[in-house]
């Protein structure tokens, strides 16, 4: 857990461009993320379940290529999570406002999340 | 293109606060502690609704002497009895009929509870909340504007081990804990002394380890049983008696915690 409870409360969001999102924290903190980025991190069943799928070798194109990426809203779910919803019409995937946090793309917050498992090897 | 499916916090505009009385397990009388906090806060001169958000097993309309269905041509819903305003799926179903309802029906079920009914004014609405982390607790947290949760446990283990798990649904949704209350805490002999049946300061406890306020304890005593089954509530019934006593207690302290929480700021959206 978070010893800072700003640390993932969220007071401004806007678009940078068509590619990506720009979150703003309580605690100052700045996140740009690619919205390719966050729709790879989908947390929904359905998208987590595709990962683990083996390709079609007959699906030139998967669904994602053949409709631009494109979120069309992000809305609040109660205090604790966003719902993003996208041009080809997925919305399952809920964010909690930790794991958007935790998928900030800055280099600060990159090199704090490789951290751990690099000690590893 | 359709926007997603924001399940944003459903509009309530003539309540101004909403209390959710929640436990992780049943049988621990939190439908008894709902019902009476409910009548606490009116004796107080306080608007209270009492919403029975346990679908599956609704107790208030016996608690509050409602028994069998409500004819709504004849019988506006919400009810009101005993100064509070009060709704029950109880009140639709007869009580020997199941109601075997998936999760959005019971969704949709307690949206039109509390957007469809006419509930007036209110300083309170008290949410008894089915036992459990299920579809309905998650539902109410997502979409109803909870000023905060209370925890309902009774002090023996195996009920503090659930109670910390709803707790801990509604820390997880960011709806604050105003504090555990532990029910069946002793029984006062006709001797004098206090008898821990079912153990000690488990509900303080609790509270420590969690980081939460102890709001109070309740002692056991068959006079609430008696009353509840009665149709009219402790507090109502037999305001000196100790139990009633402890219940405006700790309505005092519900109330102290209210006002120390700091205001709702709502998240930002991008459309």
């Amino acid at each position: 857990m978070s010893a800072d409870p700003k640390r993932a409360v969220p007071v401004s969001l806007s678009r940078e461009g068509s590619d990506f999102l720009t979150i703003t924290w309580q605690d100052g903190h700045v996140s740009r993320l690619a919205w390719k980025h966050l729709r790879s991190h989908c947390p929904c069943a359905t998208c987590r379940e595709e990962k683990l799928k083996k390709p079609d070798p007959f699906q030139i194109l998967s669904q994602k290529e053949l409709t631009p990426l494109k979120a069309v809203a992000m809305v609040p779910v109660g205090h604790y999570a966003y719902r993003i919803g996208w041009a080809d019409g997925h919305d399952a995937g809920i964010f909690t406002l930790e794991n958007l946090r935790s998928l900030c793309q800055c280099p600060e917050c990159t090199s704090q999340s490789k951290a751990p498992s690099s000690t590893g090897h | 293109m359709q926007p997603p499916q924001s399940q944003p916090k459903l509009q309530l505009p003539g309540i101004k606060q909403i209390l959710a009385v929640a436990s992780g397990k049943g049988g621990v009388g939190k439908s008894t502690v709902a019902t009476n906090l409910a009548l606490a806060l009116a004796s107080l001169g306080k608007k209270v609704g009492l919403l029975d958000a346990d679908i599956y097993g609704p107790s208030i309309p016996t608690m509050l002497g409602i028994p069998g269905i409500v004819d709504q041509a004849t019988t506006p819903l919400p009810l009101e009895r005993h100064g509070l305003k009060v709704m029950s799926m109880g009140f639709l179903v007869p009580p020997a009929q199941a109601v075997i309802w998936r999760g959005p029906m019971v969704h949709r079920a307690l949206t039109q509870f509390l957007t469809d009914l006419d509930w007036g004014n209110l300083d309170f609405l008290v949410l008894d909340l089915p036992p459990g982390t299920g579809d309905a607790q998650l539902t109410i947290t997502q979409t109803v504007p909870l000023t905060g949760a209370i925890i309902v446990t009774t002090p023996q283990e195996v009920s503090l081990v659930d109670a910390r798990k709803g707790l801990e649904m509604f820390r997880q949704v960011r709806v604050p804990v105003l504090g555990i209350i532990e029910n069946m805490s002793y029984f006062l002999g006709d001797d004098g002394k206090r008898y821990e049946i079912f153990r000690h300061g488990g509900g303080k406890k609790l509270a420590r380890e969690t980081q939460v306020p102890f709001l109070g304890e309740i002692p056991i005593d068959p006079l609430v049983a008696q009353a509840g089954d009665e149709g009219l509530p402790i507090v109502r019934k037999l305001p000196e008696n100790l139990v009633s006593k402890a219940y405006q207690e700790l309505t005092q302290r519900v109330l102290q915690e209210l006002g120390s929480l700091p205001a709702p700021s709502e998240l930002p959206s991008l459309t």
